[in-house]
């Protein structure tokens, strides 16, 4: 009677992996977002070993050249080989945007799981905090920063992590204020326990879901940033590949060799859209109450 | 001396309307192993002060009045004090079985939770002991059942299981505040049975919250009946039950369908609404709703007053309230 198999009150879900990864290879939009941002930190990793061609080495005999079976995707207004340099130009798009989000994710889920646990004047603060970087674009701040700082990849990085602090933070005080306020909450503290532990046994496991979200579109949003500010020269400095310094560099020449500009704004485009669909395949995915229902 | 005493209780709490109080000088005790029953229809009050004698009120809420126990006052503690007594000294139990848990955690860790905070128990001897508390409170196969998630359970399994975690530290006073309201009404009686059974068992004291008369008078000794925010009878159940000296306690007690027994009565409820807290008005809360209500019952707040020793009603007209017991009715109309 009280067996899994006959009792009718234990008719789970089964194990939530293996659920997770059937509901996600039938979610479009998820499995497209999944291969765009596959293909993209597989050419980052290919490249660390192997480029068709060196990403860097001029060869000005070579200069513009269309695309051919030696060069994939062409030659720049230096005879390098556009495939190379977007493969390796992935490199920093991912190192860039995985160092400003670990930055901002950390510093701002500890200051929301905070300013959620202890409201008051922690929590003023914070919220005041963010009310001032909100009332600006990203990418202006993070061009005001590395103005300040200087140009160079690493200002970049950390003025991106920077603005990531107020996002995560507002995004994680507020899902952690509606979780405080939930009864198993309510209930664990009812057998006695304190803040800390609350917090990071309920408040936590409760709102990762939404942190991972958060996480590939900030993500996405590093990408367009570290290229606008390439783009401007305050971010990458040459000879370091990055996409967003072969925009702007393939400006002067767009009339002779139109596609060069072609190749890193697709790489671009690409990238950021593979992480936005693969974020909101993930809210889909992982909300609890889409999971449940079926 | 009292186990429990709360003496003029008054908590206010923070809404979008502005400070809205929610209870209104509640005074009440508890003996040792004592049972006592909350009665009142739903937002008057019954929650709120459950979960001021938890230390559990909602961000912002404000109190005053005195909530001893042992000779403790709880009001006067800090949150590292409150987390000592909570789940320790006094337990809770609560209306929804379904979110109060956990989804992310297995109920053999939830339960071994208090276990763990107050008792230092952990591994094996925590486990062990879940499973001895699951077994207790009637889970089936509470030996695999300790790694379920909560999903895997109905309600009643996890209303067990809420209770077994309420009772894992021996707790001086279990308050379940509507523990079966959610529940199928075939579950409800198992899960008040169990309660009462453990209650019997331990001599833990119970407040015991609902709206549900019959399952009051089924299951506690005294009785307070709550409108509004205040009390407005108080005594032993059976006194209580006897009298019905409040016209609130009579419009209730008329409210109750009556399942199977004569069919010529009809189901009657109180007429209008529970007033929004923030504009009670002046005088008796509950003058707007009540038959008997005179000139006076607007403008004076009513004192307790004695209908026999150790009951109390809070009402100007108690003399007309009995008169319209006694020509059984349910009042003037
Ligand atoms: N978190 C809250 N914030 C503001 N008002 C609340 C809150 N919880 C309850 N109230 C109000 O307090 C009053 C009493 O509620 P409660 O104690 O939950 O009633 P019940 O007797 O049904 O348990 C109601 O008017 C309710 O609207
Ligand atoms: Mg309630």
């Amino acid at each position: 009677m009280s067996t899994a198999a006959t009792d009718p009150d234990l008719a789970g879900d089964g194990a939530p992996p293996q659920g997770f990864i059937r509901r996600a290879m039938r979610h479009r939009a998820f499995v497209i977002g999944f291969a765009l941002t596959g293909g993209m930190v597989l050419s980052a990793l290919v490249s660390l070993l192997w480029t068709p061609h060196s990403p860097t080495e001029i060869i000005i005999a070579n200069r513009l050249k269309p695309p051919t079976a030696v060069h994939w995707l062409g030659t720049d207004q230096f005879g390098r080989d556009i495939l190379s340099m977007i493969m390796a130009g992935a490199q920093t798009s991912i190192v860039v945007g995985l160092i400003a989000v670990s930055l901002g994710g950390i510093f701002g889920l500890a200051l929301g799981l905070w300013a959620a646990a202890r409201r008051g004047w922690t929590e003023d603060l914070i919220m005041r905090l963010s009310d001032l970087t909100f009332a600006f674009p990203v990418i202006l701040i993070a061009i005001l920063l590395t103005a300040g700082w200087g140009p160079g990849i690493t200002n970049a990085i950390l003025a991106l992590g920077v603005i990531n602090i107020p996002i995560f933070a507002r995004l994680v005080r507020g899902t952690g204020i509606a979780m405080w306020e939930r009864e198993f909450v309510q209930a664990a503290r009812s057998a006695g326990k304190g803040r800390v532990r609350i917090t990071f046994e309920h408040i936590l496991p409760n709102i990762t879901s939404v942190v991972v979200v958060q996480a590939t579109i900030s993500f996405a949003i590093a990408i367009l940033a570290e290229a606008a500010l390439s783009y401007l020269g305050v971010g990458s400095q040459p000879p370091d590949p990055s996409w967003g310094r072969m925009l702007s560099e393939s400006q002067n020449f767009i009339f002779l060799s139109p596609l060069i500009a072609v190749w890193p704004g697709l790489a671009i485009v690409l990238s950021v859209l593979g992480l936005n669909l693969m974020g909101d395949g993930l809210r889909d995915l992982l909300d609890p109450r889409l999971a449940r229902q079926r | 001396m009292a186990l429990l005493a709360v003496r003029d209780l008054t908590v206010d709490l923070q809404t979008t309307r502005g400070v809205a109080r929610a209870v209104r000088g509640v005074s009440f005790e508890l003996a040792k192993g004592g049972t006592l029953g909350v009665v009142g229809e739903s937002g008057c009050g019954k929650s709120i002060t459950a979960l001021a004698l938890m230390g559990l009120l909602p961000e912002g809420a404000r109190t005053s009045g005195r909530i001893d126990l042992d000779g403790t006052d709880l009001l006067s503690l800090g949150e590292d004090a409150l987390c000592g007594m909570r789940g320790n000294r006094i337990a809770m139990i609560f209306q929804e079985p379904m979110t109060s848990l956990n989804p992310v955690h297995r109920i053999g860790r939830q339960i071994a939770e208090p276990l763990r905070q107050h008792r230092g128990l952990r591994g094996a001897k925590a486990r062990a002991e879940a499973i001895r508390l699951l077994d207790r409170v009637g889970l089936p196969n509470a030996a695999q059942r300790v790694d379920a998630y909560p999903h895997q359970l109905s309600g009643g399994q996890r209303q067990r299981v809420m209770i077994a975690m309420a009772l894992s530290c021996d707790p001086d006073i279990l308050i379940a505040d509507e523990p079966t309201t959610a529940l199928d009404v075939t579950i409800q009686g198992q899960i008040l049975d169990l309660i009462n059974e453990l209650v019997d068992e331990s001599g833990m004291a119970l407040i015991l919250i609902s709206h549900d008369l019959g399952v009051i008078a089924e299951t506690t000794d005294d009785v307070v009946v709550m409108y509004g925010g205040s009390l407005v009878e108080h005594g032993p159940t059976d006194s209580l039950f006897d009298t019905l000296a409040h016209p609130y306690s009579q419009g209730l007690f008329a409210a109750i369908p009556d399942i199977g027994g004569r069919h010529d009565r009809r189901l009657t409820t109180i007429p209008g609404t529970v007033p929004e807290l923030a504009d009670l008005p002046p005088g008796c809360p509950f003058a707007d709703r009540c038959p008997l209500a005179a000139d006076d019952c607007w403008s004076t707040e009513p004192p307790m007053r004695q209908v026999l020793p150790g009951h109390q009603a809070a009402c100007l007209r108690l003399e007309a309230a009995a008169a319209g017991r006694a020509n059984g009715g349910r009042g003037d109309d």
